[in-house]
């Protein structure tokens, strides 16, 4: 090829890759609008929320939306709190079952293996309504109804089975004469996966950590429904109830929104990497 | 012989039921707490469903007596039911289709080698984690008749005269859930097929280029058979994912107006804790739980079919 037509391939093909980044952030940014528009709307002020047309950017920014949240009679601290109790414990309480269980399917040779992995797998794709009405009763009998524990234990069914299916893999590829040396050393079984496997482990860690929270905090159903007392709703429940409170006051519902997605976009913003290679490795691969 | 020969020879003799006891610890304590608080509420739902249970006998702590399927007749004498299953199959079908072609066209997009295409398509994951309740909220205030963009941006287009009013009229309300989901599951499917796409070496397509194939017969011909296990994966996991919706469309309409939003789920949900009747929630819980359940088993059957391949 002489240096002409190389020339000529290599501007071709450049002039071909500014058109696909061109098309690439329009999909971006067309996508993401309705996230921008979240937040441009949480500081517009009652009038221009209903301004025609729509304002892109605000004219005039107004915080009181937020202010209205912290320290008006609608405070989002109590509801912040109980989120963040149901988000901490179940990312603990699922951690602490599901990865020794992970570790568990992927080392050792237990009869039924398979059948347990299908399990977990069947357990991720079932509607939270079939579990709604016997575990309502079950907690009503248990006297857990109106309590955190309620749905901190409903929640932790979902996160389980996920990190299980994410870590196993992960597991897999991890080094098993590593394990055979510290056992050597003097370590059973337990103490080689604790100092030994889970340091090596970190990033998956992190990865179901991360779901494990974003699961505990997006939650609504099972906290509406077996906690009823305002005190316990978490910021999902509180912020559907103040929907009708509210009413047509968008401004003040996407701020407390805002306010609400925040956890996880950030969660999910410095945790991107592993996340979406977690996400993929979870939905698909039993 | 040095201790650490001893003991690297008697780890050697341990024999395998040792292996197997120690798997099992570190199973089990998972499996137990799925087993109590999973197996043991499919079961439960399926023996409530076979009984009178309503708010009264409850209170009463009376037996509930056995009535074979009559709650399974009453759910479907129940106008709703009609309704419900319909809007369950509609709204399915609808957002498996959009999301799944926009998924698939944001793959390919996003594939290109163009700068910054990896960290675009990462960011747009964004709306697949945010909490389905804001999601929700935020749908319906962009589909709401007074402030909304979209009548907005519509009617701007000249493709609308006058605002729909989406979620309150009748028959544009099940589109409203729809959007939504479209949105929230497009990076799903884009995610997935991205990773089929990345599995497809380069040498397949140059090979093809070199036989003379068209972008267009490439995609037919490469690009489609070879992303078959991931294409099946993605619909049927976005099937079941979409079928047992239920934050949505409670949070957007919450069935209404008039049925018109009505899906299989929250019907369930308003007979068990509207209205107490605990039985027929059950009952319509199990339909919806028997109808994924065919699904998952295809969805197995791939899957293994896959792995002995």
């Amino acid at each position: 090829m002489s240096t002409n037509t190389l020339q000529h391939f290599i501007r071709k093909q450049s002039a071909r890759n500014a058109l696909w980044s061109i098309l690439g952030i329009l999909v971006f940014i067309i996508f993401l609008f309705p996230l921008y528009w979240l937040l441009i709307s949480s500081v517009k002020t009652d009038m221009e929320i209903f301004s025609i047309p729509p304002t892109l950017f605000p004219r005039e920014i107004t915080w009181e939306g937020y202010t209205e949240q912290i320290f008006g009679k609608y405070s989002i601290l109590s509801s912040a709190k109980n989120s963040f109790i149901k988000a901490f414990s179940s990312m603990a309480l699922s951690f602490v079952l599901a990865v020794p269980a992970a570790y568990g399917v992927s080392r050792f040779k237990i009869p039924g293996v398979r059948g347990i992995i299908v399990f977990f797998l069947v357990t991720q794709m079932l509607p939270s309504s079939l579990l709604l009405t016997p575990l309502f009763l079950t907690f009503s009998r248990l006297k857990l109804l109106n309590t955190h524990l309620a749905p901190i234990l409903s929640v932790t069914t979902i996160t389980i089975p996920f990190t299980l299916l994410v870590l196993r893999p992960m597991f897999m590829t991890c080094p098993r004469e590593v394990e055979e040396a510290a056992r050597i050393d003097g370590c059973g079984r337990f103490g080689a996966f604790i100092k030994i496997v889970l340091p090596i482990m970190k990033s998956g860690l992190v990865v179901v950590c991360c779901f494990g929270f974003v699961h505990g905090w997006n939650d609504l159903v099972f906290s509406s429904t077996f906690n009823t007392k305002s005190e316990l709703y978490p910021m999902t429940s509180a912020i559907y109830s103040l929907m009708s409170e509210f009413g047509i006051r968008w401004n003040w519902i996407m701020a407390y929104a805002t306010l609400v997605v925040l956890p996880p976009v950030l969660i999910f913003v410095l945790g991107q990497k592993y996340i979406i290679s977690g996400m993929v490795s979870g939905s698909v691969k039993g | 012989m040095s201790t650490k020969e001893v003991t690297r020879k008697r780890y050697l003799q341990t024999d395998s039921g040792r292996e197997m006891l120690a798997g099992i610890l570190f199973v089990s304590p998972a499996l137990i707490y799925m087993l109590l608080l999973i197996g043991y509420p499919i079961i439960y739902n399926i023996v409530l469903s076979f009984q009178d249970v309503t708010a009264l006998n409850l209170a009463a702590g009376k037996e509930r007596p056995f009535i074979g399927l009559a709650n399974y007749i009453s759910a479907f004498n129940d106008p709703t039911m009609p309704f419900a299953l319909r809007n369950t199959f509609i709204y399915t079908f609808v957002s498996l289709i959009f999301q799944f072609v926009l998924g698939f066209a944001f793959a390919l997009l996003f594939n290109k080698k163009f700068a910054f295409a990896k960290t675009l398509r990462g960011i747009m994951v964004v709306s697949w984690i945010l909490p389905t309740t804001v999601t929700a909220m935020l749908w319906k205030y962009m589909l709401s008749p007074d402030a909304g963009i979209i009548d907005n941006v519509l009617i701007s287009l000249g493709i609308l005269t006058k605002p729909v009013g989406w979620l309150n009229n009748q028959h544009t309300a099940l589109w409203g859930p729809i959007m939504a989901n479209i949105w929230v599951g497009v990076p799903f499917n884009m995610l997935l097929l991205s990773n089929g796409l990345s599995t497809i070496s380069d040498e397949v397509y140059e090979s093809a280029s070199i036989d003379g194939a068209s972008a267009w017969q490439k995609f037919i011909h490469v690009t489609l058979p070879l992303l078959k296990p991931a294409i099946m994966s993605v619909l049927v996991l976005g099937f079941i994912y979409t079928f047992k919706v239920f934050d949505l469309i409670y949070v957007m309409t919450g069935g209404g107006p008039v049925n018109a939003t009505e899906v299989l789920s929250t019907f369930s949900y308003k007979l068990s804790f509207r209205w107490y009747y605990f039985g027929q929630g059950a009952a319509v819980a199990n339909i919806l739980f028997v109808i994924l359940f065919c699904v998952a088993l295809v969805y197995q059957k791939i899957i293994s079919k896959e792995e002995a391949m």
